[in-house]
């Protein structure tokens, strides 16, 4: 019997051998993956021992803030759910998300540059504190944008950015949360179909519709084949395209127009023919160059933005992906596949404004250490130059019209002039998603915005007042 | 001379306790009593009085055994110690009654090879423990494995699962020439006549009742790992442990089918990720305090091992998930060394085995070996997520009476094998 009772201890050696190995994989290859998985609380407990540094919006209004019971800082948000999308929370149990999860070196002040002030501190027996956060936020527009949402009683999304820097002076998602309450509304708040804890405005991925007519338009003009004054003629209100039929919205004008009108208009006609011209690759390479495909640098978690592109089975499909005919027109009017963010679509209108020049979005104006010594200030910077300043014009001059004459009527105003694209995709089963993508004042733009509005309806009538009265607002109209 | 070696090996368990307790107080004295400390002298000293036990009654018994396995009940109950101080109190008296009944088989049971002809008795209990827990069992988190007596939560299983191998070690032993015969061979393999599989069948439809009245993989999985490791041992045909591991195949792809605690527990083994703050909870939190750990641990009392209000992060970290809390606070370094503590068990008393010469004595050492090694892979595995998740204990270091009680038994019978053995030898 010794035989295999030596072979049955070999065969428990051998177990033990893989438990050790998986032992030493668990503690040592994964370890870092294991601490960052944003679900592991025990970083966030540690920290909770230190005073965690404030979150401020650009008036100092305090967006994030601490309360200490039993030597732990508890976080507490003054601000209720007025953008917890941008700023987020840190808690013990549920972990850390926004900016509260992306800025957590300088908040709870383990980031070199707050590291040797500390060391001071501790030095000379102060308590270690973290650096605050200010950020671009403007709580006035913010909450005007969200309350304009709330009213209409719509999900969706407003992003505002400042044309000239790229700051970030608005970022909204609704349905919004409360981050107080977590604990309370942990279970109902994941169950929600309405995903309130989900950031639409960086992550929400919608077709974009007519809005995307932006790009198209842009490669066309630069192309040299088109001119704002291209004559088109469309005298059935149809085209056929590779076997597939492109129409245009009820009640489209039909008739000869040039390439200006038809894109005030919104024609998927002419778009559709535009693109089947261009061809695929020029599409794509204008896509790339304005950002498309890549996500747009900015502070919150990597994980918690989105890139715009073409999607294939909800994953980004490759920039080289074969397209045929009909799928390459579809694409050139905002159908096809594509899927953009609100965030992206407010860069589009940032770099349109901009002269070309599209920024790099940033929400964190500067970080202010326990002594208020400023050790980073944002530094606003291109991130990518998708046209020419001349192109940049004739857009903007057709995005005018869009407003005055064409699609984009309901976001008119005596008080200021905006300068707009609008865009419908239709959604099986509910209302269409409408956006306005834009800027203003057209002359001097000093703010861009996108506004997305879930099962909305076909003529902007109600994503058209949001973006007016936010800009608005912006502008201390 | 045996008995000076043991005393020798005492020395770690000592430094241990001292080192381990006083570190657990450094760091949590704000929470803790220092009359807390006496738990461990306590420990301590029970352990030196199985020592004085064994020099009296099993002067020749294996020196390794008893401190091997006193480092990891020393381990165990630090850690539990860490977890919640009132437990270790428990615990010790666990350790005590346990000791109780080592001493009792060491001193009554000298003759141990009597039982060979009591084995019908004990496997007739072990399954009639089963039972009753089946029958009169409550049930805790959906399993149905503890029995209430007295006020006091038993787990009948633990006894089973020794029981039930002293049957086996007879049985077996008896049967060993019958089922050691080839009639036929598949793919090279030589196999026993068909009727004489007839035993490996009934073990696993028990098995398989057990598992599906008991809701828990752990205990049926268990003794059908014992047994399978037994039979090869007593006919040395690969035969049964490879239509063995058929039958289990085939049971798990029906148990996937027909029980939800399996279906749950091979999902979340599957990816707990999809569900981190219901279902995959446990298995998720025991992830992050095992890589935590590092590579030297946060120390003893520094791991984020309990919420503020004292509840452990890990539903069952003093029980089934105890191995999670030493990797996190020792690390691999410590993790690994209770690892090894295993192997050496294992290795002693495989080698308790191989040096006896009757067929019972070794095929007994065989199946209490074959326990604790798969027993130690199965929760180990568990809750590093190798394997997916069984709810069995940690021998020797998870918290637990039935487990302490049943485990010092077996051990007892180990000691008196090598006390036989290395007696005859010496003659």
């Amino acid at each position: 019997m010794n035989a295999p009772i030596r072979r049955l201890f070999l065969v428990s050696v051998a177990l033990f051998v893989g438990l050790i190995a998986m032992l030493a994989y668990r503690q040592v290859i994964q370890a870092q993956d294991l601490a960052d998985n944003p679900q592991n609380t025990r970083k966030v407990f540690a920290q909770m021992r230190i005073d965690r540094g404030l979150i401020l919006a650009s008036d100092k209004m305090e967006l994030a803030t601490n309360e200490k019971r039993d030597d732990l800082y508890y976080r507490v948000y003054p601000s209720g759910d007025l953008a917890p999308h941008l700023v987020g929370y840190s808690d013990p149990k549920y972990g850390q998300v926004g900016l509260e999860h992306s800025q957590n070196s300088y908040l709870t002040g383990t980031a070199d540059e707050v590291e040797l002030v500390n060391l001071f501190d501790t030095l000379t027996g102060k308590e270690k504190q973290g650096a605050d956060l200010k950020l671009t936020i403007n709580p006035t527009v913010q909450e005007k944008a969200l309350n304009e949402l709330q009213k209409i009683g719509k999900r969706g999304a407003v992003v505002v950015v400042e044309v000239k820097t790229g700051a970030v002076t608005a970022m909204v998602s609704n349905p919004t949360y409360d981050p107080n309450l977590l604990a309370t509304n942990w279970d109902l708040l994941n169950a929600d179909p309405s995903a309130p804890l989900f950031n639409r405005a960086t992550q929400g991925l919608y077709t974009p519709g007519s809005s995307f007519k932006i790009i198209t338009a842009s490669a066309a003009l630069e192309s040299g084949q088109f001119t704002q004054n291209s004559r088109f003629t469309n005298p059935k209100g149809s085209v056929d395209i590779g076997g597939f039929t492109v129409n245009n919205y009820p009640g489209a004008p039909l008739g000869e127009h040039n390439f200006a009108e038809a894109f005030s208009q919104s024609l998927n006609t002419t778009f559709a023919q535009v693109g089947d011209q261009l061809g695929k690759d020029k599409l794509i390479e204008y896509m790339l160059k304005w950002g498309f495909y890549e996500k747009p640098p900015f502070d919150l978690p990597s994980d918690e933005v989105a890139a715009s592109g073409r999607y294939d089975d909800g994953e980004l499909a490759s920039p080289g992906a074969p397209m045929d005919r009909a799928q390459v027109a579809s694409m050139a009017f905002g159908q096809e596949q594509l899927q953009v963010t609100p965030l992206q679509m407010a860069l589009v209108a940032d770099a349109i404004a901009n002269g070309g020049r599209m920024m790099k979005p940033y929400s964190v104006d500067s970080v202010i250490d326990s002594h208020g010594t400023i050790i980073r200030q944002a530094d606003p910077e291109v991130w990518k130059t998708p046209i020419d300043s001349q192109t940049a014009g004739e857009l903007k001059d057709m995005m005018v019209k869009v407003v005055n004459e064409g699609t984009g009527s309901k976001a008119k105003t005596s008080l200021v002039q905006i300068a707009a694209k609008t865009g419908t995709a239709e959604v099986t089963g509910r209302g269409p998603n409408a956006w306005f993508v834009g800027f203003a004042p057209a002359d001097n733009p000093r703010y861009a915005i996108a506004v997305v509005v879930e099962d909305s309806d076909a003529g902007g009538g109600i994503a058209g007042p949001v973006m007016r009265e936010t800009l608005l607002t912006a502008l201390g109209l | 001379m045996q008995r000076n070696r043991e005393l020798i090996n005492f020395l770690p368990v000592i430094i241990l306790m001292i080192v381990g307790f006083a570190s657990v107080y450094a760091a949590r004295s704000a929470q803790m009593d220092a009359s807390s400390l006496t738990y461990g002298l306590l420990f301590v000293g029970l352990f030196l009085a199985a020592h004085v036990l064994l020099r009296l009654a099993a002067p020749q018994a294996d020196p390794y055994l008893l401190p091997v396995t006193a480092l990891l009940a020393a381990m165990g109950i630090m850690m539990i110690y860490r977890i919640d101080p009132d437990l270790a109190a428990a615990q010790t008296t666990w350790l005590l009654v346990a000791l109780g009944l080592f001493a009792a088989i060491i001193i009554f049971l000298r003759d141990y090879r009597k039982l060979d002809d009591y084995i019908y008795l004990c496997g007739i209990l072990g399954v009639l423990l089963l039972v009753i827990t089946v029958i009169a069992g409550q049930e805790i988190n959906g399993a149905r494995l503890w029995l209430k007596v007295g006020g006091m939560s038993i787990q009948p299983g633990e006894f089973s699962k020794v029981l039930i191998t002293i049957f086996l070690a007879g049985y077996l032993n008896s049967k060993r020439e019958l089922l050691a015969t080839t009639s036929w061979h598949f793919l090279g393999i030589p196999l026993p006549p068909l009727k004489h599989l007839g035993p490996l069948l009934v073990m696993w439809g028990m098995s398989f009742g057990i598992l599906l009245l008991m809701n828990d993989l752990g205990p049926s999985l268990l003794l059908f790992g014992i047994f399978l490791a037994m039979v090869y041992a007593a006919t040395n045909r690969v035969a049964y442990p490879a239509i063995g591991m058929a039958l289990i195949s085939i049971a798990a792809v029906a148990a996937y089918q027909i029980k939800a605690i399996v279906r749950l527990r091979y999902d979340i083994w599957l990816n707990p990720w999809v569900d981190t703050n219901d279902k995959g909870y446990q298995i998720v939190q025991s992830l992050f305090a095992v890589g935590d750990g590092g590579l030297f641990g946060t120390g003893l009392g520094k791991g984020y091992l309990l919420f503020s209000n004292g509840e452990p992060i890990i539903p069952a970290l003093h029980t089934d998930f105890i191995f999670s809390a030493i990797a996190e606070e020792l690390g691999l370094a410590g993790a690994t060394a209770v690892l090894i503590l295993f192997m050496i068990l294992c290795y002693r008393i495989f080698k308790i085995a191989v040096e006896s010469d009757d067929g019972f004595s070794k095929l007994l050492a065989t199946g209490l070996g074959a326990g604790f090694a798969l027993q130690t892979f199965f929760i180990i595995g568990g809750v590093l997520k190798l394997i997916p998740l069984t709810g069995i204990t940690l021998p020797f270091v998870s918290y637990g009476g039935s487990s302490m009680v049943a485990n010092f038994g077996a051990l007892a019978l180990l000691l008196l094998i090598s006390n036989r053995t290395n007696r005859e030898k010496a003659k």
